[in-house]
């Protein structure tokens, strides 16, 4: 890579493409998620539980997300993994008002870490989003962290933020974390 | 899908080369593995995509795990937005889906591209859904926008949702019948496309519930629908009602079909006119504007109309002759038509109604180019050239010739078949053109390159040429199979040659030595058969040579299969006993064979054995433990109704007969959907005399909707003569009232109920076999008159020779021999020969001589070993 591309893409001149994967159990909000982050004459009116996946677009700070908003149904858990060798970054979505079902999260988001194909990548960014925030009762964004387990990922970087997927609340500061993680990482990857 | 020719080399040759010839799968499939590459290049996942495509279609065969890979990588080309790729992607899965799993994964992708924005997607993707989507999903999932899309303003869109919505009728029916509110609401559209296809599922959702179907067309035929495709359907769907309901041509319907012929539209007026001359009733007034439609049609600039409209003159030439013969000069006009195709059916349609004097000339006209017709049009000249035979007998020589000629150009199985069969037919129905014929036949086996087909015609030379002339000519052919073709022509050659070598004294000596020579072939079948017909032939005994030479034994092959099997593993000293094992009834099949006036089948006969109804019954029964021990049964009757068609429950009853047993099978169905039936079992009383139940094997269970049965095993009565009767019947039943929804009983509570049948009888036909004699002269004798039965009767309900033949055929239901059961027109007497197996393996022949005098008088003569059974055959028909 010559210096003259090198600076650009340090200065973030250079626009990116890089895919993400979204998972989480099912009703987390994962699709609303998604759906907030496209501009606004995108998106769709009504969301449904996913049936496999869907593919979405969105930007943010010149990079260009491709999310693959996965079905969250425990029968459909297994395709996560299909997609983990070609993705650059994880947005795990917990409904933090589902406390009940905060181990099963747990468990999955376990499973994740462990496939080989994300152990493999050193530099793989892990989003969460502790969805729902502005239901009565919810867990904050420490309490889901703790009940995930977050503090023990060593070798990964990792964020959690409270969101609102409705709204759009919280959404913003999650993404720009996850875009300048994505940018450093890549750029670890290039020079090693 | 068009289909691409592996091995049009000449193609590749001047196209420049096929870039996709040599195509390996596993490299193809090895190149998917691009898919999940990021960022995606469309244009080559394109050309990737474009070369699975092409090798499926190809025919090659990709297992389920290589299938469902490739599927999931195509799954990840859905982030690409190069609608030229996704287009691909929604091919690809549909090419996909009969084999690939787990396909349930791009429901929510395909859902969003059909309700998305890009128009280019949207149709497709309902396609593409359709393919991959299964009952439960469609229910959850998708319907709403199912509905949603069948009324989208974009035309195709609708199209599609429409089109997919008859599609999942397959395997959702109760859902697409839902959404026949959107369907009623698209027929209402400007689109033309739309209407014919919302008509479609209209038509499909209601088509059981005749009211519904008559509403439909009431309705539709008042508004004016623009879709001149939709239209074309209505006639279709209306002539469909006039046949089945019988209204006649005064109807409100029938006058919708006429007026369509005023129509501004093409097709439209040609489906009308269609319509009209294809249905039963047409009298010659309702006929005449179809007619000169068609007749328009003929003159018409363009080859398709022209085409359209001597075809179906052509097919209606011996319907309605009257109405053709308008045509003919037209028609004439016709026979030098540039296209090939209308030419061809120009001259068939004349030569069916033309008279004898036109036949010359019209075959000359075709001779000159049916080099240049495809296989398809040679058979219907061929077909013509039949009926020209059986019309005008005495032209057979020009005809033959022209065969004989046909018979030597190139062409494929089905064409030579059925010139094969022309020509049989020909020889059957004319004795003067026998000779002839199996002349032209003999020098076409010489160079004939389809097995089935030389098979078959030995077997006809071993049939035919001992009864001719000099039949001595035939046996260099047939032994020129011998040296020259493939093992099972070699053995048909050899049955043929022992036929000569029964019936023609002199020329025995010489089939035995070729027989001899046979037992050295290499195949096992060829030596098996000619050291069979050698040890026989070598008894010099007429009898035996009658028996098992001439004569076919017609065992029941699936039967005697079982049977031996059975006898090997449990091995004993009696030897095994053929006459165990029932004779086989002459299957439906070769039943319409052997009384085909002009539709033989020109299919080639397919070689794996047809089941007859009697053993495929005979597979379900041995799974009965109660009946298995009667063995197989003799005689299975065909089923009758007990009940009328549209009541609570309906039951039809299947006879088997069996050596002294009769088993009654009751084939019932619960048409209500609140109840369940358990312990169900019909009652028969009164029981003629002699008649003793032995068994009631009754139903436990019988759900809304399935057809299940119960059986009654009766011993016949000691008596022959008391063996033919009318049982009264009940069905009887304990009922649980259930949940129409599950059809799970709402509670234990039951009560006992009945239900009136319809009688039952027990005639000679249902304990009679069919089978047929070759010769039918030879058994007469061997039967011997001193077993013979005579007997007068006035049949005085008959008006004709032809109809009383038919009536004593199905009231003995005996097979008639010798074509016996063709009434030459005109005659006023008439000789019916038939042949039949009694159950207990008895021998039957029967010769009717009738004539005609108020009503029609018979003279009825019964050979039988078994005394008793001519007396029986001889009482019942009296
Ligand atoms: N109150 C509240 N409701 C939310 C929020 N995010 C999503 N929902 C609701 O939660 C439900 C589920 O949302 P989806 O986006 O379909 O959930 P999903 O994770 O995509 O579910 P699957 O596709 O089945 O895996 C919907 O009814 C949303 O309206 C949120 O932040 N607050
Ligand atoms: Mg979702």
């Amino acid at each position: 890579m010559g210096l003259l591309t090198k600076l650009m893409a340090i200065l973030g001149f250079n626009r990116r493409e890089v895919n993400v994967l979204v998972v989480g159990l099912n009703n987390s909000g994962k699709s609303t998620l998604v759906n907030q982050l496209k501009p606004d004459e995108q998106r769709a009116t009504e969301i449904v539980p996913t049936v496999g996946f869907n593919v979405e677009k969105f930007n943010n700070k010149n990079v260009g997300f491709t999310a693959f908003d996965m079905a969250g149904q425990g029968r459909y858990r297994e395709l996560w993994e299909h997609h983990y060798k070609d993705c650059q970054g994880i947005i795990f979505v917990v409904d933090s008002s589902d406390g009940l079902r905060l181990v099963v999260a747990r468990d999955e988001l376990e499973a994740l870490l462990d496939h080989q194909h994300i152990r493999s990548k050193r530099h793989l960014p892990i989003l969460v989003f502790a969805n729902k925030m502005d239901v009565r009762g919810a867990l904050s964004a420490v309490q889901v962290s703790a009940s995930l387990g977050l503090e023990k990922i060593s070798n990964k970087p990792w964020h959690i933020c409270a969101s609102n997927a409705m709204t759009g609340e919280g959404l913003q500061e999650g993404i720009e974390w996850l875009t300048n993680q994505i940018r450093q990482s890549v750029m670890l990857e290039e020079n090693s | 899908m068009i289909g691409f020719k592996r091995d049009s080399k000449k193609d590749e040759e001047d196209g420049g080369g096929n870039p996709f010839q040599n195509l390996e799968k596993t490299t193809v499939l090895q190149e998917a593995r691009t898919f999940n590459e990021t960022p995606v290049n469309p244009r080559k996942c394109t050309q990737i995509l474009t070369k699975i495509l092409y090798i499926l279609n190809q025919g090659e065969i990709l297992g389920t795990v290589e299938a469902t890979d490739t599927f999931f990588a195509m799954t990840k080309l859905f982030q690409s937005h190069d609608v030229i790729l996704r287009r691909m992607v929604y091919l690809g899965i549909k090419e996909l889906a009969p084999i690939a799993k787990d396909l349930f994964i791009v429901t929510s992708s395909l859902t969003t591209d059909m309700t998305g924005r890009e128009n280019l997607y949207r149709a497709a993707a309902i396609r593409a859904l359709c393919s991959i989507t299964d009952g439960n999903t469609l229910q959850q999932s998708i319907e709403r926008y199912m509905k949603q899309a069948i009324v989208d303003r974009n035309a195709a869109v609708s199209s599609a949702a429409l089109v997919s919505s008859l599609h999942m009728t397959r395997f959702a029916g109760e859902v697409v019948k839902r959404w026949v509110n959107e369907a009623q609401e698209a027929i209402n559209t400007d689109s033309i496309m739309v209407q014919y296809h919302a008509l479609g599922v209209l038509y499909h959702i209601r088509k059981t519930d005749r009211l519904a179907v008559t509403k439909l067309v009431a309705k539709l035929t008042k508004s004016t629908m623009k879709s001149p495709y939709a239209l074309c359907m209505l006639i279709r769907i209306t002539c469909r009602l006039i046949e089945e309901d019988d209204v006649g041509t005064n109807s409100k319907l029938f006058e919708f079909v006429q007026s369509c012929l005023r129509h501004k539209s093409e097709m439209v007026i040609y489906e009308a006119a269609h319509a009209i001359v294809n249905m039963k009733k047409t009298g010659a007034r309702e006929l005449a504007p179809a007619v000169s439609v068609l007749q328009l049609f003929c003159s018409s600039s363009k080859p398709t109309l022209r085409f359209a409209a001597v075809r179906t003159l052509n097919k209606v030439a011996m319907t309605h002759p009257a109405a053709v013969t308008a045509c003919n000069l037209d028609l004439e006009s016709l026979i030098t038509d540039a296209n090939r195709s209308v030419a061809t059916l120009a001259i068939t349609t004349l030569l069916k109604t033309g008279a004898e004097s036109s036949v010359d000339r019209l075959m000359k006209q075709i001779s000159s180019f049916v080099s240049e017709i495809s296989d398809e049009f040679k058979i219907v000249v061929v077909k013509a050239i039949r009926a020209l035979c059986l019309k005008f007998p005495r032209k057979h020589s020009v005809l033959m010739n022209f065969l004989s000629a046909m018979l030597r150009d190139e062409g494929g199985l089905e064409y030579k078949a059925s010139i094969a069969d022309t020509i049989i037919t020909i020889i059957e129905e004319n004795p003067e053109a026998k000779e002839t014929g199996l002349a032209h036949l003999c020098e076409f086996i010489e160079d004939c390159e389809h097995t089935s087909l030389a098979v078959r015609i030995l077997h006809l030379l071993g049939k035919e040429g001992p009864r001719t002339k000099q039949p001595s000519r035939y046996i260099r052919f047939i032994y020129n199979r011998v040296i020259l073709e493939n093992a099972p022509v070699r053995a048909a050659a050899v049955s043929a040659l022992a036929q000569f070598g029964a019936l023609c004294a002199d020329l025995l000596p010489n089939v035995k030595v070729l027989l001899a020579r046979c037992q050295m072939d290499t195949d096992d079948e060829v030596r098996d058969r000619a050291t069979y017909y050698s040890v026989i032939l070598n008894c010099n005994d007429a009898v035996l040579n009658n028996r098992f030479i001439v004569e076919n034994t017609h065992l029941s092959l699936p039967t005697l299969e079982k049977s031996l099997h059975q006898y090997t593993m449990q091995p004993s000293e009696t030897p095994f006993d053929a006459r165990t094992v029932p004779v086989a009834a002459i299957s439906p099949s070769e039943e319409a064979r052997l009384a085909a006036a002009e539709e033989i089948s020109t299919k080639p006969k397919t070689a794996i054995a047809t089941m007859t109804r009697e053993e495929t019954y005979a597979e379900k029964l041995r799974n009965i433990p109660q009946l298995a021990a009667l063995g197989s049964p003799f005689h299975s009757s065909p089923a009758v109704d007990l009940t009328e068609s549209e009541t609570e429950y309906l039951v039809k009853c299947v006879k088997h007969v069996y050596e002294r047993h009769l088993v009654f099978q009751f084939i019932c169905t619960n048409t209500l959907n609140d109840q369940l039936l358990e312990n169900v079992h019909v009652h028969l009383d009164p029981l003629p005399e002699g008649f003793v139940v032995a068994a009631n094997i009754p139903c436990q269970r019988l759900p809304y909707g399935e057809a299940q049965s119960c059986f009654t095993v009766l011993t016949f009565p000691d008596v022959l003569a008391i063996s033919v009767g009318s049982f009264g019947a009940v069905m009887k039943f304990s009922t649980k009232d259930c949940d129409p929804a599950t059809g799970l009983p709402d509670s234990d509570d039951s009560y006992d109920d009945e239900y009136m049948l319809e009688d039952l009888d027990v005639s000679v036909a249902d304990q009679m076999q069919k089978v047929a004699k070759a010769n039918f002269a030879a058994s007469w004798d061997e039967a011997g008159d001193e077993n013979e039965l005579e007997d007068v009767f006035a049949l005085t309900s008959m008006q004709t020779l032809d109809e009383a033949v038919k009536n004593i055929i199905q009231f003995l239901g005996m097979q008639p021999c010798e074509r016996s059961d063709r009434v030459q027109e005109g005659k006023s007497s008439h000789t019916l020969l038939l042949s039949g197996v009694f159950r207990g393996n008895h021998d039957v022949l029967v010769r009717a001589k009738l004539a005609l005098s108020e009503g029609v008088t018979m003279q009825l003569a019964v050979r039988c070993s078994d005394p008793e059974v001519s007396e029986l055959v001889t009482n019942s028909v009296g």
